[in-house]
């Protein structure tokens, strides 16, 4: 199996799917580095010779950030804004939502699963 | 949406000259502002607002790295203190 970037190994797929698999790549990003390099963007990853991979690898190295370097950035713009005091720093502390979403329901994927406070009212003992 | 590039950020006119008198006369006194919406630049670094939050002025000294964003982002206007019942027991 071919292995770009060290550890990614995209499997059986073609190749702009199989790209995907690395962190960093999506849909357009694919694409565009399947044309850059010159690669049928159809052909299956498994079928890419040394040649190929290592053009897409050069491109990818010189021109992008993904993977470890990419998570490395987030984070660090992260940390930006929980050291200068924002607002936006303080909602990510707190995982809650950082862009002004509602938070009276919803906001599950920040928030996580759901606590049940005992002895909080219900919505049905409220009715009763 | 984003602003227009355009127009620029945008700065309160005011309180931009107030800045600029306190580096000219080096008086490092806090500058009092409501402007929450007002973009920090580059100018502001070193100076230090009192930011009105709705109720009172909170005290915010500008670095580097808050260029670009609003001096309300500094002032938050809420307080949670905790859900209530949180003792309810038994």
């Amino acid at each position: 199996m071919p292995r770009i970037l060290g550890v990614d190994i995209p499997n059986e797929k073609p190749t702009h799917i199989a790209l995907r698999y690395i962190y960093g790549i999506g849909p357009a990003l694919a694409l565009r580095l399947c044309e850059e390099a010159r690669v049928d963007p159809l052909r299956r990853a498994k079928e890419l010779n040394e040649d190929d991979i290592s053009r897409l690898a050069n491109i990818l190295d010189r021109e992008y950030v993904v993977e470890g370097p990419l998570r490395r950035q987030i984070q660090q713009n992260i940390a930006r804004l929980r050291d200068i005091g924002s607002y936006r720093g303080s909602r990510h502390r707190r995982s809650l939502p950082v862009r002004g979403q509602r938070t009276k329901t919803n906001a599950r994927t920040r928030k996580g699963p759901r606590k049940t406070v005992a002895g909080k009212k219900g919505v049905k003992e409220l009715r009763g | 949406m984003s602003r227009s590039l355009k127009k620029g950020p945008h700065v309160d006119e005011r309180l931009f000259t107030k800045v600029e008198k306190s580096i000219k006369t080096n008086n490092r006194e806090p500058i009092k502002t409501w402007s929450r919406d007002c973009t920090i630049i580059p100018e502001f670094v070193g100076a230090t607002f009192l930011v009105h939050n709705g109720k009172f002025f909170l005290k915010v000294y500008v670095t580097e790295d808050m260029v670009g964003h609003k001096l309300g982002e500094f002032s938050p206007t809420r307080t949670f203190r905790g859900h209530s019942g949180g003792k309810a027991k038994a």
